[in-house]
This record gives structure tokens, sequence and C-alpha cells, in this order.
């Protein structure tokens, strides 16, 4: 880096630059400052009291017992499961499915293997409607609209995955290294498990926390092809609240639940993120495009 | 000798048939190799099939459904492109799409400016704590767009909601985000700027870290100003990683969904076809319309494709600032 009294700042730069990032930080932090806040509050203080700051009684603990109680709208206990086993399924699905890939696409030169790549990268440009609403026809005529694997299935393929894993093994991973254990008499699947995946691990990592949050995270594609409550994910049981907390009428404690049970959803995965958030730089400019 | 062979192979680029085993002529050997790269087939296999399950199939078995129309009486028949006709010709969709646009050509300058400006400024070094502050406003990336619109419509409510409680104690009216009138875009945007931003940020960031410092040492030694350096210099050098997230950000805004129907808790401001896919979703379920819906969503992807390869061709043909 460059030090920065060589740029010839004006006197003030630093502190105005600094106070705007201020500002911006204090508009990135007020969402998840809120969210705190209230899921320690009890109902009608959620209303009578001012939002960004704490109220009496503190009633964190008894609020989250009572979302996990509380089976009246569906259960969080089972929707927080199903999350969990979507994540993990799905995220060590695809991450399984693109190391192999990757390896594959990039390793080897069999014939239709550039023309098949292009046809897996430009499955990124397909919006997600134009992936859930087809999957949600088709699932209904093969009974797959009501079964967990119809959700966790698709999160399996990554696009993006493959591309990640072809890019980094094609660096890191040379040919002739492969070459030189294959003349030893190694076989295809040894030189993999012992030579290639040992040095594509910082990808793997970066592809299966990408896929981790993409699949905590996904709404619309459970929330599209479907239609068994009890399968719903956390992202769609909080909504199901949210809308309830209105149509039922006030007397319940919905709002409540919902604002605790958001704040569930997300502490489990910004803790992830904050402390592998290095891993995720790698996988940054292409993370997006799943959409 | 197994040493030997690996040093012997590490010189060389690509293998060469001629180092396999003694045991067998040139011909044979050539074989083998197709035969060994044809392993490869093997690694890409889980992933083809289930490609093909979860992704080309259900989207031909959808074309081949969005040919079709159900009717009340008489079934299912085969209508050819009458639903693509009635999806092109439906004043409801061209609204959807056109206010998706209109969202994001003010959503995605406003945020790739506040991320750019960010960006160079931690990049060069400007603002102290630059680096706690990326990590800080990466964070909403890792919150579920649902979370963060829940968030927001408390947020934005009124006259309980935060904001509106400081309008009211500074003297202020209060302010119905959420009313007959108000401008709801406004509020999706605030909401996507808060969510997309700093991971926005860090993609530009991570581009400005390729600048040659030669480039940046010998406008130093011009004398240029900073302004001039970031806009004249740095920000011309990751026009690509720009053009990369302007498109991103365009293909979310066109499939904007889940924050216009978490808002619908709050508002009634969200027309059925307030976007392409809240008119897709109300179509399919509402409506139980699954054939036309099926023909909107493959419009939707045309017009998605369409101007995500015309931006491509034309910043190669211009090499223009997008």
């Amino acid at each position: 880096m460059i030090p920065l009294r060589l740029y010839g700042l004006r006197r003030g730069t630093v502190t105005m630059v600094t106070v705007l990032a201020v500002v911006f930080a204090a508009f990135t932090l007020t969402p998840l400052w809120w969210i705190l806040v209230n899921s320690t509050k009890t109902e009608p203080n959620l209303f009578a009291t001012f939002g960004l700051w704490f109220a009496h009684p503190f009633e964190f603990f008894h609020n989250i017992r009572q979302i996990f109680i509380d089976h009246s709208q569906g259960s969080l206990a089972q929707w927080f499961r199903n999350t969990l086993i979507y994540a993990f399924v799905g995220g060590i699905g695809a991450t399984v499915l693109s190391t192999l890939a990757g390896y594959g696409f990039s390793r080897f030169h069999f014939r239709g293997n550039n023309a098949l790549f292009m046809v897996v990268l430009s499955a990124l440009l397909i919006p997600s409607t134009a992936v859930a609403i087809p999957l949600y026809i088709l699932y209904a005529r093969v009974h797959l609209d009501s079964t967990m694997e119809g959700i966790f299935l698709p999160f399996m393929v990554s696009p993006v995955g493959v591309y990640l894993m072809r890019v980094y093994t094609g660096g890191a991973v040379p040919r002739e290294l492969l070459d030189a254990a294959r003349v030893d008499g190694a076989g295809e699947s040894r030189i993999f498990v012992r030579i290639a995946l040992p040095l594509m691990t910082p990808a793997i990592v970066t592809v299966f926390l990408l896929s981790l949050v993409s699949s905590w995270n996904n709404f619309f594609l459970p929330f599209i092809v479907n239609n068994n409550a009890s399968f719903d994910p956390l992202p769609v049981g909080v909504f199901v609240w949210f809308q309830h907390s209105v149509s039922g009428g006030g007397y319940q404690d919905f709002y409540l639940y919902t604002i605790c049970a958001g704040f569930l959803t997300i502490v489990p995965i910004i803790v992830v993120f904050l402390a592998l958030q290095r891993f995720f730089r790698g996988g940054l400019l292409f993370g997006s495009l799943t959409g | 000798m197994g040493q030997a062979v690996v040093n012997g192979a590490l010189q060389r680029r690509e293998p060469t048939p001629l180092l396999v085993r003694a045991d067998g002529g040139p011909q044979r050997k050539a074989r083998s190799v197709t035969a060994r790269e044809r392993r490869g087939i093997y690694f890409i296999l889980p992933f083809i099939l289930m490609f093909l399950f979860f992704l080309v199939i259900p989207i031909l078995y959808a074309l081949y459904d969005s040919l079709f129309t159900s009717r009340l009486v008489g079934g299912t028949v085969f209508s050819g492109l009458a639903n693509y006709k009635t999806v092109l010709t439906t004043s409801a969709f061209w609204y959807s799409v056109l206010r998706t646009l209109i969202y994001a050509a003010i959503q995605v300058p406003v945020m790739i400016i506040i991320a750019a400006f960010f960006a160079t400024m931690f990049e060069i070094g400007v603002a102290k704590w630059g680096t706690a502050f990326r990590t800080l406003f990466f964070i909403p990336f890792a919150v579920p767009s649902i979370v963060a619109g829940v968030m927001w419509s408390f947020l934005l409510e009124d006259p309980y909601g935060p904001f509106n409680r400081i309008f009211q104690d500074l003297g202020l009216k209060s302010f119905n985000f959420f009313g007959a009138g108000a401008p709801l875009l406004g509020s999706i945007v605030v909401i996507a700027i808060w969510e997309w931003t700093g991971y926005t940020m860090v993609i530009l960031f991570t581009a400005l870290k390729s600048v040659p410092r030669e480039v940046v040492e010998s406008a130093l030694i011009d004398g240029v100003s900073l302004r001039k350096l970031v806009t004249g210099v740095k920000l011309p050098m990751i026009r690509p990683a720009i053009t990369l997230v302007a498109i991103i950000n365009i293909i979310g805004a066109l499939q904007l969904f889940v924050e216009p129907e978490v808002l619908t808790v709050f508002t009634t401001n969200v027309a059925y076809n307030y976007t392409p896919n809240v008119y897709l979703y109300n179509q399919a379920y509402a409506a139980q319309e699954y054939n036309l819906a099926g023909a909107i969503a493959f419009v939707l992807a045309l017009i998605i494709i369409i101007i995500s390869v015309g931006f491509l061709i034309v910043r190669r043909k211009k090499g223009g600032w997008l």
C-alpha cells in the first residue's frame, strides 16, 4: 500500500470520509440493532416504547422459549430443523458435485468439454422464477411437491460452484503432477482423493460457505415449490408469522414472534459469516449470480 | 525413479504420450490417452445428471406446458403460442416490467456510487478503521431478504416506527411511508441499498487491488488530486467489475419479489402486478393459471438474457462506461 501522506490530501479529508463511513455504518447497523432490542420486549412494548432502545420488562429468554412452545401457527422447532437440514444437505451436496465437476471440467480433455461447460454457465442468466415455476409444475406430476427432497435437491445444483472450482483447480492443481502419479500407476480416484483434493481445499471451503448461506437464506424456491407447511424452512416460517400477525387480529403475540424468529434466523448465519468471512472473498465476484 | 519422473514431467507444459511406460507403441499410447481423458466424464456426471433433472428437464417441460391452455370445459388443449401472445399483449405485464426498470434506474446507480466511493476510499486508506468498516458494511449480505423486509417494515411504520417517532419528537409530522400515494418504490430502494451496497463495495474493493501500483504512483508524481485519481485513474481501470455488478443488479431488479411481497403485510400499495415476479406469482397461485405463469417466466427470462447480452455487446463495442 502506498503511504497516505504521498497522496497530498487536504486537511480534513480523512475526518470527512471517516464521518461518512460512520454514517453509513449507522445505517447498516440500525435494523440489526432494532431486531436485537425488540426481541427483548413484550408485544405491547413493541408499539408503546421507542424502537431503538430497550424497555422493561426484559423478556428475551421468555420470548425465545415461547416461540418454540406456541404451535398454533406452525412450529418454529420444525422450521429450524428443516433449515438446518436444507442448508447442510444442500450445501454439502452442492460442494461435492461442484468439486467433482470442476475437477473433471478443468483437468480432462474429453470431447464436448467446453460446449458442456458453456451450457452450465449460461444457466447463470436464467432468473430464479424461470427455474422455480417449472420445478413446481413438474413436481406436481412426479409427486415431489410435498417432500424435503424437492427442496434440497435443487440447492445442490450450483453452476457458480462449478465455475469457481474449475477456475481454481486450473490454477492450483498442475496437470503434470497428475500425470506423474499416473505414470507411477495410481488410479484416477486415488489421484483425485490424494493429490487433487488437498490442493483444492481453499476453494472447497469457499463453495461450501456460499452454498450454505444461499441455502439457509433461500425463501423463493421453497415458497414456490413446497406444498407441505411442516417442511417449510425458517425464512418461509418468518413470513407466515408476519402475515398472521396482521390477519390474526393482534390479540396474539405474533408481531413479537415474527421479530424473535427473524432474530434467530439471522444470528447463526451472521456468526458463521463473520468467523469465516475471509473465505467468502474468493467466491465473491460470482456469488450473487445464483440469485 | 519416481522422483525423476516427477521432475521430468514438471518441466513440460502438456503431458506427452511418450512419457507413458514402455508397454506399447505410440499408436496405443495415443488411444490410451484419449481413453484416460474420457474418464473426466465420470467426474462431471453426477453434477450433469442433477443439472438435467432439476434444471434442464423442468424448464423444457414447462416450455412444453406453456403451449397448452386449461379450460373449464374440455380440459387442457394445445394452444400454440397463445399464452405468449397473451403475455406480450397484456399491459399489466409491461407495467410490471417498466416499474422494475424505473426501480433499477434509481437503485443501481445510487448503490454503485456509494459502493465505489467507499471501496476507493478504503483501498487508498483515506478513512480510519477501513477494515472494520468493510466487514461491517458486508454483514447485510448474510441476512435473508425476508428478514430485511420485516425489519424495515417495522422501522418505517407509522406512527410507531422509530423514524416516525424521531420525526414527532423533532416536532415534524410523521410520514406514512406505506400510505396511499407514498413512494413505496423509494422504500424498496432503501431496503435494497441496505442489503447490497456492502457486497458491491467488497467486489469493487477486490477489483481495485489489481490496479498496478506504478499507474497510481506515476499519477501521484504528476500531482493529480484525490478526486482525479479516483474518477480518472482508478475507476476507469475497474470498468469490467463495475459492468458486472451493474448487470447483476439489473438482473436482480427485474426479479424483484421478496421485498414488495413482505411489504404487503403493512401496505396495500403493492398491486397484483407490482413486479413481473409478483404478477407471475399471483397468476400461478391466486388465479391458478400455471400455463400462463410458465409463459410469463420465459418471457421474463428472455428479457433478462437480451438485456445482459446487450450490455456486454455495447461494452465491447464502445468501451464506454458501461
